[in-house]
Parts: C-alpha cells; structure tokens; sequence
C-alpha cells in the first residue's frame, strides 16, 4: 500500500538541483549576514552570546491599555535618564495589545536595571511585578555560551559520524553524514535570512535545536539506508530499482514519523510559551528538510548512473 | 505465554510503583516556572585556571553568605569549573543578595604613616564632598526635575578634579564620579601601613542600632589570637595621632583614634566595633559577607535571572496545555492509522508519560521550560519506534504471513533500526549534558532520560500489549491491523 510512487531514479538530477539550490540560497544568506548587516555576523546572534539585558514586563491597566507609542516612551526617558548613552541603545516594544511591554538594551547592572523599570513606570503607569521576566547576561559570559555551543556541536557531530561509521560501511556514513550537514546548513542559512529580514535572533536554544536537527536527520536516513541494504541484499532487481523500491517502502514511515513529531512542536508554536517558538520553528523546519533529504536526497546519492 | 505474563505483571507493577513515586514525591520545578531569581556567578582569576580547592572554598563561602541571608529554599551549585549558580526561589529582586554576595568582604586592619595627618584630613573632605554628589545623581536620576542637579554636579566636580590634580578616563559624569571615589578611596587606604590582622582573626559578625542616632554598627568578634594582635596593634598607636583604619575591599569603612588609656595594654576582650553611618541594609550585607568569611578569589555576577510567579505558574499551564494537546492529536493520529495497534501505542505512550515523570521526581530532575520541550520530543522518538514497528507488522501481515508471526518478525526486523535512532540521540544528550550549560543541560536531561525509556516501552511494553490482546479471540482479526485491504488469503 503506497500513498505515492517516488520516482527516484528519473528525478535525480531535480533533487540534486534542488538540494543545491537551497544550499546556495543559505550561503548568500549567511555571506549576506556577515558582511552587510549591522552585526557582521554569520547569523543575527541573540542576548545569549553577545550579552544585555531582557525584560518583559506586563502594564497593569483597567480593561484596555492606552496606545503608547515606544517613541514617545523613549523620548521621555531620555529626558528622565541621566545616562543617555543608555537612552539611545534601547530597544522597547509594546505587545499582546499594548499590555506586553519588552526591552532590550545593552548590560546593565542589577540597580541600573531596576532604576530603568522605576523610570519606564513613571512614564507609562504602573506595572505588574509579578509578571516580570528580567535577564542579564554580561558579555563575559555571552561569549563563554557562544564558544560552549559551539563545541558541544561539534563533539556531538563527530560522535555522530563516528557512530554512523561503525554501523555502516563508509560509503553510506558518508552518504548520510552529507544529508546532515545538508540539513543544518540549510536551517542555519533560513535563521541568517530570518536575521536579516525580520531580525529574528538565535539563542543557545537555537543552538540545541540544531543538535536534535542532527539526531533526527540521522536517524531518518539511517532507518531507510538500513531499508536499502536489506533489500540489496535479498533483492533480484537491479541496482537502482531496488533503491527507488526500498524508499518508497519507508515512505509511509518516515512521513507518519514527521507528522507525529511535527503536531506537538506545532501545538508549542500556536500555544506554547514565547520562549519556545523560534525553538519550535527551527525544530520543524529541521524535520521537513530532514525528511526530505532522508526520503529524497540521501538514497539519490546511492543510485548508480 | 507465561514469559509474556511476567512481563505483564512487571508493566503493571512499575506502573503502581510510578504513581506511588509521583504522589508521594511531587516533580521539582524550575524558577522558570515556579519564579524566582537566579544568579550566575563568575569567579575571577587573572592567571592560570581555578583548581577545584578554590572553587570549593568560593562555593562554601557564599553558601554561608546564602544561608545568612535568610532566603528559604535556596539552591547553589557548581558549573564548569569557575561558575557557580545560585536560585533564590520567590525572590522577586535579587539587588541586596547580588550585594552581599557579590562583594570580596576582605577585611584589613591598617595603622596611619607617621605625619599624614594634613594629607588624610584633604582626602576625607574630598571624599565625603563626592559621596554626597553621589547621592545627588541618585536622587537626580529617579527626579524628573532633576536635569539642574546635573549641572550643580558637574561644577563641584570640576573643583574636586582641580583640587586633587587628578584628570579622567570616563566620559559620562557617572563614571566620572565612580572613578574620582575610587582614586580617593586608594590614596588614602596608602596612607595606612597592612598589619597581620584580617578578616581571618573573625569568628562572628554582628549588628545593633546605635543608641545616639538611627545609625547602624557592625560587631566584630576576634579569636584568641586575633584578640591579642588587637591589642598589639591599638597599644602601638594609642594616645599618638595615627588613626586605625578598618578597610574593606580596599575602601576604608572606619578611621579611629585609639585613646592614650590604652597605651599599656592595648584595646583587649576581643571586640570591636564599625561605626560608619550605616543603615540597617548595610549593616546586615556587611554582617552577612563578613560572617561567611573572605572569598579566596573576586567573583563577578555574570546573569541574573528574574522571573515573576505569575508568568511562572502562566509559563506551565502554557506548556502543560501544547503538551498535552499535542499528544491528544498525536494519538488520535495513530488510532485512525494503525486501529488496534494504534490503541496499543497510546497505552504505551501513557506508561511512557508516567515512568518519564515517575524517573524525573526519583533522580530527581528539576522541570523547566527546555526541560518540557525535551520530553516533549522525547515523546516524539518513541512514537517514531511504534510506527516503525507497526509498518513492519503491516508489511508482513500484507505478505500474507498469520498474525502472530507478523508482531513478532515486524518487532524483530525494526529493531535495529530504532535502536540506530535511539542511539543517535542519546549521544547527542550525552554531549549535550557535559558540555551544556543549565539551560541546556534540562534538555538533555529530559531528552535522553525519555529516549533510555522508549527503549523499553516500544519493544517491551507495546510487545507485552499487543501479545495480551491477541490472546482474546475477537481481536485477532486482520482488519482491525490493516484497514481498507484486501487480503490475498
């Protein structure tokens, strides 16, 4: 019982192409982010690995919140601030119908930040203290985060591959280790443009994120290569035939997989808590690029010409 | 048959013994979602890396300065090898621990060079003259009015500036004011010669209200032998017009003349007294630091934390309802796909539910935000196994195989790839785990805990399951695996 018949072997050269395509548009987003953007960084890195200080607070208002503008708010603080350097490097937005209000700026000490909050309350009216969600990372250790992260990729993509290549023979570890970097590349290459579009920012979640992107692509490539060489092995068919019959065979396995796993990351995104959805969204986009490149890329790369 | 009953009664006997653990041993909940503040603490060394002694004499330091302070429930622990992270459940404004805990609190005790009295004497007008411009930028910072303070600011200033022959290295007036104190502070803590009494001739700390005014002093109490130095020192300068200076952190807190009654024996019984206009906060983060001894190593405050109840207690029934939403849908996905295999892997899914949470408040793991999202997709790795069993199954049953052959051989054949699966993102956990930070580490924790449990659950439980339902005659026909097919025999 198939939903589709994938024809692999005549559109190999589509997904080949594709798959380039995409890479390429990654890499003029990442060269895009790093050269002409305000930050100069191959993705827009957020609070987490440069430092500053995150709030978000909540207005306590009878029944509507009044229509403030942020400029006006940060016009009258730069009056009320005697620290204008300070002024200058906010960053302040009004959410959830004006009620959210969220700030960035630059470090800040404790005092100075509570000062701020006591300022921002003079402006605006008062605000709910219980609702406060206040980080302060000093740079030092924004740093520290980035190269942790960073690491901790990489250790886990080289026990990864030396995983991989112990169960497979070398041509497949090969094979399925291309479909990963595929997949990371290319969800790293949507979060530049998502940077430099809509100045989206990555967190050490982000980071994470791309760890469990690599697990899953692994994964799915590695239930339908072990598809592959069972049948290779039992199969009277040619080469080629047997390849297209195997992927086809884990179709229905590999989407069921992904549409399961997409529903609860789909529910985080429409219900969850703000500091899961960019999370949530890089996971999905890492499951759809990973089940394409499993289903699609990955065995294309075993047919013989 | 009877093998697969064991496995029956062991299902059933762990699943009591996970709800035991769940009522009689309630999950821990992060400060994410219960609020709360949490600092990160940053030791500082200039060379060479922190030894694991330094980290324990910094960790059992602040956990005295901690529990001096008096927040409940505190929680410090150590990460990495410099970094310490402290949770201060409930407590909405972290300032006053970050100040005491924060602070070095190295106590010296210093005697006057000889003849500097004219030069101490200019440098303590200075002093308190910038102390109060201080206290006049702070009032002018939270004034709205208070744009013409800045000006009066700035003139003194100016004179302080000439009068000290000093010239700045900050721009904004209040690094300028921060600087100029800390210039004062150290030309006159070098007007005092060290002596060999410190902070570590302290058993006690206290504090008490002075009786004159609102003021606060602190009490300080020597050993034995800190008591003796005491006096030796006080008896070499008594009645001569070199003061004793108590500086802190290299700020002087305290100048006193000792009286020349003291010229023969010196100030003994041990005791001593702060007396620097202190109020009733700095003398109890003054007490708190002292009494939990000098740090070894200056540490820094490197993230602070704060998240209030009430987003707290928002952030779990947030997440509590994507969760359980989602596997709502998830299982009503597999029912509609796999009909009584689906059922099964619902049950499964609902055991698996209950060991992960049971396992979290045994070890136990402390849930957060990350925490949930791990189990979350957790949950997704073992619904991927039951599927990819079930398509075995279905595959075999299609070949025309007899039911019973099909669960065992669609069990058989899938398990190398699930356990390929598992064992990808175990490692990924595992590194996560070592290398990550907190925030990560929930993660990981959750993740590879629930991958360790589908292992189980996938091959045994829905095994077990599906094998007890075949026994039942009515439930053995092959269109309650396979809808909609026709079957070639």
């Amino acid at each position: 019982m198939k939903l589709f018949n994938l024809e692999l072997i005549t559109n190999k050269r589509k997904i080949i192409g594709f798959s380039t395509f995409l890479i390429l548009l990654s890499l003029i987003g990442i060269l895009y982010s790093t050269f002409n953007t305000s930050y100069k960084k191959p993705i827009n890195l957020g609070m987490d690995f440069v430092g500053g200080n995150e709030l978000r607070i909540e207005r306590v208002c009878e029944e509507k919140c009044s229509d403030i503008s942020p400029d006006s708010v940060l016009d009258n603080l730069r009056v009320v601030s005697k620290n204008k350097n300070l002024a200058n490097n906010i960053k302040l937005q009004f959410q959830n119908k004006n009620k959210l209000i969220s700030i960035r700026t630059p470090y800040l000490s404790i005092e100075e930040s509570n000062n701020l909050i006591t300022n921002i309350e003079n402006i605006i009216g008062p605000l709910n203290y219980e609702s406060k969600n206040s980080r302060l990372i000093g740079p030092k250790l924004g740093k520290r985060l980035l190269t942790n992260c960073a690491t901790s990729l990489f250790v886990a993509l080289f026990a990864i591959s030396f995983y991989i290549t112990i169960r497979f023979d070398r041509k497949y570890a090969l094979f399925a280790l291309l479909a990963l970097f595929h997949d990371l590349l290319i969800v790293f290459g949507i979060f530049s443009w998502l940077g430099i579009i809509l100045s989206v920012e990555v967190n050490s979640l982000f980071a994470v994120s791309l760890l469990t992107i690599a697990g899953y692509s692994v994964n799915d490539t590695v239930v339908i290569f072990d598809r592959i060489r069972e049948n290779l092995r039992s199969s009277n068919q040619g080469h080629n035939e047997t390849i297209q019959l195997s992927v086809n065979e884990s179709f229905r396995r590999t989407t069921f997989t992904s549409i399961t796993t997409l529903i609860p990351l789909l529910t985080i995104i429409l219900f969850g808590s703000y500091s899961l959805f960019w999370f949530s969204v890089s996971l999905s986009l890492g499951i759809i690029v990973g089940s394409y490149s499993s289903i699609l890329l990955a065995p294309s790369f075993l047919l013989k010409d | 048959m009877r093998r697969r009953q064991g496995w029956l009664f062991l299902i059933i006997l762990l699943l009591t013994l996970s709800i035991y653990l769940l009522i009689n041993y309630p999950l821990q909940l992060g400060l994410d979602l219960k609020g709360g503040s949490q600092l990160t603490l940053q030791i500082i060394k200039e060379e060479g890396n922190v030894t694991k002694d330094e980290l324990e004499a910094v960790n059992a330091v602040i956990d005295r300065r901690v529990n001096n302070l008096g927040v409940s429930e505190s929680n410090l622990q150590t990460l990495g090898g410099d970094q310490l992270i402290l949770e201060l459940p409930g407590e909405q404004n972290p300032l006053a621990a970050s100040r005491a805990l924060g602070r070095t609190a190295l106590l010296e005790f210093r005697t006057q060079k000889e003849g500097t009295s004219e030069d101490l004497k200019k440098l303590d007008l200075q002093k308190s003259k910038i102390e109060e411009l201080i206290k006049l930028y702070s009032f002018a910072e939270k004034n709205l009015k208070g744009n013409e303070f800045l000006i009066t600011i700035q003139d003194s200033l100016k004179e302080i500036e000439q009068k000290l022959n000093y010239s700045f290295n900050s721009n904004d007036l209040y690094g300028k004011l921060i600087e100029i104190k800390k210039y004062v502070e150290k030309e006159i803590t070098n007007l005092f010669i060290k002596t060999d009494l410190s902070g570590k001739d302290l058993i006690n700390a206290g504090r008490r209200q002075e009786q004159t005014n609102n003021n606060w002093e602190v009490l300080l109490t020597f050993s034995n032998s800190g008591g003796d130095k005491f006096a030796e020192i006080t008896k070499s300068i008594a009645g001569t017009n070199q003061l004793l200076a108590i500086i802190l952190d290299g700020e002087s807190i305290s100048e006193a003349s000792v009286g020349s009654q003291f010229a023969n024996t010196g100030i003994t019984g041990g005791l001593a007294t702060i007396s620097g206009s202190f109020t009733a906060e700095d003398a109890k983060e003054l007490e708190v630091a002292l009494k939990g001894g000098s740090l070894p190593l200056p540490i820094e405050i490197v993230e602070t934390n704060t998240i209030g109840a009430q987003l707290g207690s928002k952030n779990i029934l947030k997440s509590l309802y994507a969760a359980v939403g989602g596997l709502v849908f998830v299982g009503i996905f597999m029912i509609f796909n796999y009909r009584i295999l689906g059922f099964v892997s619902v049950i499964s899914l609902v055991l698996y539910g209950f060991f992960n949470l049971a396992l979290y408040s045994l070890i136990p793991v402390t849930l957060t935000l990350p925490g949930i999202s791990g189990l979350i997709l957790s949950i997704g790795m073992a619904v991927d196994a039951n599927i990819l069993i079930f398509e075995r199954i279905r595959e075999e049953l299609n070949d025309g195989n007899t039911l019973t052959r099909s669960i065992d051989s669609g069990f058989q054949r899938a398990n190398s790839s699930i356990v390929d699966g598992h064992i990808t993102t175990l490692l990924s956990c595992f590194v996560l785990f070592l290398l990550g930070t907190n925030f990560v580490k929930g993660f990981a924790a959750t993740l590879g805990i629930g991958v360790l449990i589908s292992l189980f659950t996938s091959l045994n439980c829905s095994k077990t399951l599906l094998r007890f339902f075949t026994t039942y005659q009515s439930l053995r026909q092959k269109n309650l695996y396979l809808p909609k097919k026709k079957f070639s025999n």
